[in-house]
C-alpha cells in the first residue's frame, strides 16, 4: 500500500461510518427531478405531480392498475353527457386542521379552469380540464362540473387536480402557496430543500384516501422524503449503499446490478409511453408506402426489446398501448429483411436508398441498433443526434412549414391512458404531434366523432377502426411500449409502481 | 489602485453586461425550440388553449419588445418569472447560488492546499519518479472527466466502503437554520457541530472531483514558475551566501514562483462554475449549475438570461481580482 493508499483510507476511518441520523421508518425515495412548485394549479411536470400528490389528495385517483375511483368525493354521477356530480365525503381536514368543504372543491377548480384565476394569470393546467364551461356547489356537499360539450376523459383526467384550501390561498396568494402546502393528503410537509430533498411526516388526522384502495388510514411510514437525485448512475449507487430505497428511471443496463445486489429488487409496469419511428410522409422516399413497408419489414422488434430494452417492454403494432382504452390486436408487419429488399425494389431503388434517422442523445443507442436492421435491408440510415426541443421544433410543424428530414425515432406518452391524449395528437391532420405529416380524412373523422362519444362501445369500435387504417397506411414504425423500471429495497412492503409513474407512498411500510 | 481605476474598471463592466444580455438574448431567441411546446409535452390542447399560456408566459410579443422590457426590468432588479417555478427568477437563483459558490471555494482551497506544495515538490526533484509521477498525474487530472471520475469516487466512498454520502449537501436529519446560506458557515455559527460535519462530509466527493482538473492545472503553473525563479541570480546569490536551502526555497524562491499561480488560479476559479454543472447533477448538490442546464433544455428564457448575466458579472470580477492581485503581488505591474 503506498503512502497516498494509506494516507486515504486513515483519512476515511477517521471520518467514520455514514450516521444517517434516521428514524427507522423514514423512508426516502431517490427520485429524478425537484418539484418546480408545491402549488398544484401551477406546474406542468409530471414529477412535480408525484411530490405534490403525497401532500394533497384529489376528487379522484388511481389505483396502481389505472383504475379511476373516488378519493375526496364520496361518489361521480354522471347527470347528463356534459354534466358530472361529484358527492364530497364528509369529515376530512386539511393539515391546518379545518374542514375541507365542497367550496374548497369548486374554488380549486375554478382556480384551474377560469382565466386569469390566479391573480391575473391563468393555470398552466387549464388544458388538463378539457372543455369545462362552470363549476358550481350544489345542495352544500356536492360539487357540479358543466361541460360546453361532451368530454368522455374527464374521470380520467381528474385524478390530475388536487384540492387546495380556500383559505389557505386566499390568505397567502400564489406566491405563499408555491413554496407552502395546506393539503388532506397522507404527508405534511416539514422541509423542502430546494433542489435537494423535500421531508414530508405522517399527517395524523388523514381521512384515510380512496376507500377502494385498501388499506384505509393514516400512512404506515413516520416520514417520507424525496431525494434529488438526477444522474441515475448516482440514483443506482444510492440505492446499493442504503441511503435511499425506492429510486425511479433505473436504467435497463443497471437491473441485473440492483437484483444481484443483497437487499435490492427490480420491480416494474406497464408504462404508458408509445415509442415509434415516423417516416416524413412529405419527404423524398417515405412518401410510398412500398418503401414504408419495407421498413417495417426490416425491424425486429423483438430482438431489439430483448438485447436494449432487457426484455422489459411490450411489442406495438399501432400507437396505443396494450393497456389502453380501444386498444386490440392489429396485423403486424413481421421480421424480413429479403422481403423489404424486394419491396424496395418494387418502389423503384434496387440499390437501397440513404436517409437520417434523428434522435435525442438519450435514445441514440436504441436509435443506431434500429438503423443497422434498416441498412441491412437496404435503407441504409445514418443516426443525427438532436437536443429534444430542437427536434421538437423541426418535426411538430403543424402544417405551418414544410416537413424537412426522414425519420425521426421518438415518443409519445399517455398518462390518461386514453386515445383521446395520444392518437389525436399523432395522427390527426397536421396536430401537434403529428410528426409524419400524415393526413387522412377518414381518420379524422373517426378520432373527432369518438373524442365526444359516451357510448363506451361504440367509442371502442371508433379507435378499432382508425387503428385498423393507420396500421395499413403506416405513417410510423410503431415499437413498443416500455416497462418504468424501479429500484426497491427489500426493506419496502406495500408498494407498488404505478403506470402513471406517480409515487403513491401512503401505503408503503418499512421493515 | 486608486479610486479614479477602480471606477473606470466597474464602468467598464456595463458594456460587457449590455453585450452579453444582448447575446444571450439573441441566441435563445434563434434556437429552435417553443417554451410552450415543451411545457405542454405529450397532450391534446386546442389553439385557444395554447394561446392563453403563450400569453401567461409573454411570449405573444415581439421579440425586439421584449427584450427591451427585459433590459428595463433588469435594470431594477427584476429578472422576471422563471416559466417553470412561477416565482421571480432573481429568487429561485438566490436559493441555488450558495451552494455553487460554497463549492466552488471549497474545491479551489482543495485544489490550492494541494496543487502548490506538490508542484513545488516537482520543481525541486525535477526529472526524478516523483516529478514523473507528477507529471502524469496532472495529465490524468486534466483529462479524466467529472461525470466519470465522481462516479467511481461515489463507488468506492458510498457504495464501497459506506464512509461517505452519495450525493446531496447535508443529510435530511441535519436540522438546517439559514444565516448566510452557506451550510458550513451557518452550522458553526450556530454551534451545531454534528451538522456542520454532516456538511463537510457531503462536501468531500464533489470537492475533490470539481477541483481536480484545476490542482492539475496549478501544480503545473507552480512547476513550470518555480523551475524557473530557481534559476534566477538572485536565488543562486542567496545559495552562495550560504542561507540554508529551505529558507532559499520557500522565503526568496516560493514567494515569486507563487505569482503565476495566483492570478491562473483565481481566473480559472471561473471555469470552476462550469465544471459545477456536471459536478452538481452527477452529486445531486443543489446548485445553480444543475439549475442552469435544466432550464436551457426546457428553454426556460428568463431563467437563463439571468444566470448567464450573474456568470458574466462573477467572471468579469473574477478577473478584475486577479488583475489586483497581480498589481499587489509583484509591484513592478501596474494597472
Amino acid at each position: 500500500m503506498t503512502t497516498l493508499q494509506r494516507l486515504l483510507l486513515a483519512s476515511a476511518m477517521a471520518l467514520g461510518p455514514v450516521a444517517t441520523g434516521a428514524h427507522a421508518a423514514d423512508l426516502v425515495v431517490g427520485f429524478t427531478l425537484d418539484a418546480d412548485t408545491l402549488d398544484p394549479a401551477n406546474h406542468r411536470k409530471r414529477e412535480t405531480e408525484t411530490i405534490i400528490r403525497n401532500m394533497y389528495d384529489g376528487l379522484l385517483t388511481r389505483d396502481a392498475n389505472m383504475v379511476v375511483v373516488p378519493e375526496i368525493a364520496e361518489s361521480m354521477t354522471q347527470i347528463s353527457p356534459t354534466v358530472y356530480d361529484f358527492k364530497i365525503r364528509p369529515g376530512i381536514k386539511f393539515h391546518d386542521g379545518t374542514a375541507m368543504t365542497a367550496e374548497d372543491v369548486k374554488f380549486t377548480l375554478d382556480r384551474v379552469t377560469v382565466e386569469n384565476a390566479m391573480e391575473g394569470t391563468t393555470s398552466p393546467r387549464q388544458s388538463l380540464m378539457g372543455p369545462v364551461a362552470s363549476v358550481e356547489v350544489v345542495g352544500g356537499d356536492t360539487v357540479r362540473i358543466t361541460l360546453k360539450e361532451p368530454w368522455p376523459i374527464l374521470p380520467a383526467m381528474l385524478p390530475n387536480q388536487q384540492i387546495v384550501s380556500k383559505a389557505f390561498v386566499e390568505a397567502n396568494g400564489s406566491a405563499g402557496i408555491a413554496t407552502a402546502e395546506n393539503g388532506t393528503g397522507p404527508f405534511k410537509l416539514v422541509e423542502w430543500r430546494k433542489g435537494e430533498s423535500v421531508i414530508l411526516e405522517r399527517f395524523a388526522d388523514y381521512y384515510g384516501g380512496a376507500s377502494d384502495i385498501p388499506p384505509v388510514g393514516p400512512a404506515c411510514v413516520d416520514r417520507v422524503i424525496f431525494k434529488i437525485i438526477p444522474e441515475s448512475a448516482s440514483r443506482v449507487a444510492a440505492l446499493l449503499a442504503g441511503d435511499v430505497h425506492i429510486i425511479n428511471e433505473l436504467p435497463a443496463f443497471s437491473i441485473a446490478q440492483v437484483n444481484a445486489n443483497n437487499g435490492t429488487h427490480v420491480m416494474t409496469v406497464n408504462g404508458t409511453r408509445s415509442f415509434f419511428v415516423a417516416m416524413n410522409l412529405e419527404g423524398e422516399y417515405f412518401d410510398d408506402p412500398l418503401v414504408r413497408q419495407a421498413a417495417a419489414h426490416a425491424i425486429d422488434k423483438n430482438l431489439l426489446i430483448d438485447k436494449i430494452l432487457g426484455g422489459n417492454a411490450a411489442p406495438i403494432n399501432g400507437i396505443l398501448s396494450p393497456d389502453a382504452f380501444g386498444a386490440s390486436e392489429l396485423p403486424s408487419y413481421g421480421y424480413d429483411p429479403e422481403l423489404a429488399k424486394k419491396l424496395l425494389a418494387d418502389a423503384g431503388f434496387p440499390n437501397g436508398i440513404d436517409i437520417v434517422m434523428d434522435t435525442e442523445g438519450a435514445f441514440k443507442d436504441t436509435a443506431e441498433a434500429i438503423a443497422s436492421l434498416l441498412t441491412k435491408a437496404g435503407i441504409r440510415t445514418t443516426v443525427a443526434v438532436g437536443e429534444s426541443a430542437q427536434l421538437t421544433a423541426k418535426w411538430r410543424v403543424q402544417g405551418k412549414a414544410p416537413k424537412t428530414g426522414d425519420m425521426y425515432f421518438s415518443s409519445w406518452g399517455n398518462g390518461s391512458l386514453d386515445p383521446f391524449d395520444i392518437f389525436t395528437p399523432t395522427h390527426r391532420t397536421n396536430d401537434r404531434g403529428n410528426s409524419a405529416g400524415y393526413a387522412n380524412p377518414a381518420v379524422d373523422a373517426l378520432l373527432d366523432a369518438a373524442a365526444t362519444e359516451l357510448d363506451v362501445a361504440k367509442r371502442a369500435g371508433m379507435y378499432r377502426e382508425a387503428e385498423l387504417l393507420i396500421n395499413a397506411d403506416l405513417p410510423y414504425l410503431y415499437l413498443w411500449v416500455p416497462q418504468d423500471i424501479y429500484g426497491v429495497s427489500d426493506r419496502v412492503t406495500g408498494w407498488q409502481p404505478s403506470a402513471d409513474s406517480r409515487i403513491n407512498l401512503h401505503d408503503a411500510c418499512l421493515k | 489602485m486608486s479610486l479614479g481605476k477602480l471606477i473606470e474598471r466597474l464602468l467598464q463592466l456595463v458594456p460587457v453586461l449590455l453585450g452579453v444580455s444582448l447575446i444571450v438574448f439573441v441566441m435563445m431567441a434563434l434556437t429552435p425550440g417553443d417554451p410552450v411546446q415543451i411545457m405542454i409535452g405529450d397532450q391534446n390542447i386546442t389553439p385557444e388553449q395554447e394561446d392563453a399560456l403563450r400569453r401567461g408566459l409573454g411570449l405573444d410579443r415581439p421579440i425586439v419588445e421584449r427584450f427591451f422590457v427585459f433590459l428595463g426590468n433588469a435594470m431594477q432588479g427584476d429578472f422576471g418569472q422563471s416559466f417553470y417555478h412561477r416565482r421571480p427568477v432573481a429568487d429561485v437563483i438566490a436559493e441555488r447560488l450558495p451552494a455553487t459558490i460554497e463549492l466552488s471555494l471549497v474545491a479551489l482551497i482543495v485544489a490550492l492546499v494541494t496543487a502548490i506544495p506538490l508542484g513545488v515538490l516537482a520543481a525541486i526533484r525535477k526529472n526524478s519518479i516523483f516529478d514523473k509521477l507528477a507529471t502524469v498525474g496532472s495529465l490524468l487530472g486534466v483529462s479524466l472527466p467529472g461525470f466519470w471520475f465522481g462516479i467511481l469516487l461515489i463507488m468506492l466512498f458510498a457504495v464501497q466502503w459506506h464512509i461517505l454520502p452519495v450525493s446531496g449537501r447535508i443529510g435530511y436529519s441535519s436540522e438546517i437554520e439559514t444565516i448566510t446560506g452557506f451550510l458550513l458557515i451557518d452550522t458553526l455559527l450556530r454551534g451545531n457541530l454534528p451538522a456542520f460535519w454532516d456538511a463537510v462530509k457531503h462536501l468531500i466527493l464533489p470537492a475533490v472531483t470539481l477541483g481536480l482538473p484545476m490542482t492539475a492545472i496549478l501544480m503545473r503553473v507552480t512547476r513550470t514558475s518555480m523551475l524557473e525563479v530557481l534559476r534566477q541570480d538572485y536565488v543562486t546569490f542567496a545559495d552562495a551566501k550560504g542561507l540554508s536551502r529551505r529558507r532559499v526555497l520557500f522565503r526568496h524562491a516560493l514567494k515569486n514562483a507563487l505569482i503565476p499561480t495566483v492570478s491562473v488560479a483565481a481566473i480559472e476559479t471561473g471555469s470552476l462554475l462550469g465544471g459545477n454543472m456536471i459536478v452538481e447533477t452527477v452529486f445531486g448538490w443543489p446548485g445553480l449549475g444543475r439549475l442552469v442546464v435544466e432550464s436551457i433544455f426546457l428553454r426556460n428564457y428568463p431563467l437563463v438570461q439571468a444566470a448567464v448575466l450573474l456568470y458574466a458579472v462573477i467572471y468579469v470580477g473574477l478577473n478584475f481580482f486577479a488583475d489586483i492581485l497581480y498589481t499587489i503581488l509583484n509591484p513592478r505591474v501596474k494597472l
